[in-house]
């Protein structure tokens, strides 16, 4: 049997899903020990790991070369379409936020306001079920700086403890969603390797209910 | 340079020799069945009006049509979809013709897909419409027409069937709003469990949510309709899963094991369908390359209210994937004019060839070493000189 390949994202999300995979009881040296390898296996051969950035596990898994796919809900916000979200894995956990200078209200006049981001689709997509119009600008990093000189009024972006805004002066003015690590699936692997694929998310979903349980 | 006028423009290809074959011989398989089963060829036009597919009926985004206008200035987008274009069709030119009609095309559409995502925006489909007609009978054709279309093509497929008014039932009788009915849709459509489940969390928890919520775990073999018995209890969704139970005992007479399975909570995104809805996938290919089911609401507002029911092929993904034999089809015989004297004589006998079954070409080279060159490149077997 071909084994399941699942594409993970780099960095955090990869070490807690093998963490994940490790309780379960899968042999993840492999990974451990990848040194330049791309794709690695876990297990006896039953799992295939690949490791790419975030946006491109997204289309790893849509176009069908790879089964299954760790991705931020984040990124599934803004460059999402055409596949199935299986699990909410339960780390990796933020916020998507509004925020703006201290002490100045975001909403305020009827002047129209301009947001800078790294998410324009997310932004755009907030700002449209609020039927506010808004002038989106796409910035690469820091978006923390564009408010600070006066390129835009606020930003749309990931909250996790609050202190780069707290350093900057910005303060949180609407929370946008909650964001976490999202197991998906190509719609038509969902449906061709349908007993693999649901056998791992009910083992899956068994430990990370039990993780959280005892989280809190 | 102007380097628009080397390559073609995103989504679209050239194709050549091999992958013509490969789109033609999976064309001409599936166009046999259709033929055999009496159906019948209709060619729509490269454009129609932009109100024929407003976003309600067609449920297709503005975004994705590739528009212009014509010489009053109305909107003409170019085919994005042949079903609504055979809808009115029927409605407008076959009114008076003994119904059902059976009808079938092959021709591209077009969907100006997002940049970037390797997706094609030109996609030739072969597709069945089963018009004027209602009931098992010819639920039962449409799907086995897809089944013998998708075995013809494909060792290893998968056909998945559904039915559009189990979820109409429950969300008709759900209290939420329609933006929030709109959105359990799309999360029901992309299993997205995890979002369906926040959205549900927030409604009144009732046997409606409770059944909405296993909606889209119910699919795989006939051990789903026990499950489904045992959630859900709305008389019209139960109902919906009835008659579909019904015709999956049917089906199993063809034998097909696992490449036949259920999903309940298959929701196409087309509004148009009122009944079953089916899905085929193809191993190596990441989404479905069979879409259809029974549309019998196109035709409600319409001069003559009927059944439809059809189903449309995508073969450009098939044909990437289907074994097929692709030979190069090479000539055995070049015939060369040794001057103009003889170009006459070097056509009619090369015609001779022809037409008794030989692979003949005539040589267009007016220099026999270049021709003799040429044959040998292309490892003509015979030269022969008239």
């Amino acid at each position: 049997m071909k084994p399941l390949r699942i594409a993970l994202t780099k960095g955090r999300l990869e070490k807690k899903t093998i963490e994940l995979f490790e309780k379960l009881g899968y042999n993840c040296d492999e990974v451990h020990n990848k040194g330049r390898k791309l794709i690695m296996n876990i297990g006896d051969g039953e799992f295939e790991v690949v490791l790419a950035k975030a946006a491109d596990v997204i289309t790893y898994v849509e176009h069908g070369v790879c089964d299954l796919g760790v991705v931020g809900k984040d990124t599934i916000l803004e460059n999402g379409s055409s596949f199935y979200e299986l699990l909410d894995l339960g780390f990796g956990k933020c916020r998507f936020a509004l925020a703006g200078r201290k002490n100045v209200d975001f909403y305020h006049g009827y002047g129209s306001k301009t947001v800078a981001t790294k998410y324009p689709n997310v932004t755009r997509k907030f700002f449209e079920s609020k039927n506010m119009d808004v002038r989106v600008i796409k910035i690469e990093g820091s978006v923390e700086l564009a408010p600070l000189v006066g390129l835009s009024d606020g930003i749309v972006d990931i909250v996790e403890t609050g202190s780069t805004l707290k350093a900057n002066n910005l303060e949180v003015k609407d929370y946008v969603t909650d964001i976490s690590a999202r197991l998906i699936a190509n719609t038509a692997s969902l449906k061709l390797r349908k007993h693999e694929i649901e056998d791992l998310v009910s083992k899956m979903e068994a430990v990370t209910i039990n993780d959280n349980n005892s989280n809190s | 340079m102007n380097y628009n006028l080397r390559i073609t423009p995103e989504g679209t290809k050239d194709y050549l020799f091999k992958e013509c074959t490969a789109v033609n011989y999976v064309c001409k398989k599936i166009e046999k069945i259709f033929i055999n089963h009496q159906f019948h060829q209709v060619i729509t036009p490269g454009l129609e009006f932009f109100d024929l597919f407003s976003a309600e009926s067609s449920g297709i985004s503005q975004e994705s049509m590739f528009k212009t206008s014509d010489n009053s200035s109305r909107i003409v987008v170019v085919r994005p979809d042949s079903t609504l274009p055979i809808a009115r069709l029927v409605t407008t030119r076959l009114q008076n013709e003994v119904f059902p009609v059976r009808l079938y095309y092959n021709q591209p559409v077009y969907r100006n897909n997002p940049g970037l995502t390797g997706r094609s925006n030109e996609i030739i489909q072969l597709g069945v419409e089963l018009i004027g007609s209602t009931g098992k009978r010819a639920d039962i054709e449409v799907i086995t027409t897809a089944v013998e279309s998708m075995s013809a093509v494909s060792d290893n497929f998968r056909l998945e069937i559904g039915h559009s008014q189990i979820f109409n039932a429950l969300s008709d009788e759900l209290e939420a709003d329609e933006n929030q009915k709109e959105l359990i849709k799309t999360y029901i459509e992309n299993k997205n469990y995890s979002a369906l489940n926040d959205c549900l969390d927030k409604l009144h928890q009732n046997e409606i949510t409770a059944a909405i919520r296993s909606l889209p775990s119910l699919f795989g073999g006939d051990e789903v309709f026990e499950k489904a018995e045992n959630i859900i209890k709305s008389k019209k969704a139960l109902q919906a899963i009835d008659y579909l139970k019904s015709l999956y005992q049917m089906l199993q007479s063809l034998n097909l094991g696992d490449k036949l399975s259920l999903d309940l909570g298959l929701v196409q995104r087309n509004e148009y369908y009122s009944g079953i809805v089916f899905s085929g996938y193809i191993l190596g290919y990441g989404d479905a390359v069979l879409s259809g089911g029974r549309y019998d609401k196109i035709f409600d507002k319409t001069d003559i209210p009927m059944g439809a029911a059809g189903f449309a092929i995508n073969i450009n993904h098939i044909a990437e994937k289907a074994r097929y034999k692709s030979r190069k089809n090479l000539p055995e015989v070049l015939v060369f004019a040794k001057s103009d004297d003889s170009v006459m004589k070097a056509v009619e006998y090369t015609a001779k060839l022809v037409k008794e079954g030989v692979k003949a070409q005539f040589s267009d080279l007016s220099d026999e070493k270049e021709a003799r060159e040429f044959a040998e490149k292309l490892g003509i077997k015979e030269f022969v000189i008239i």
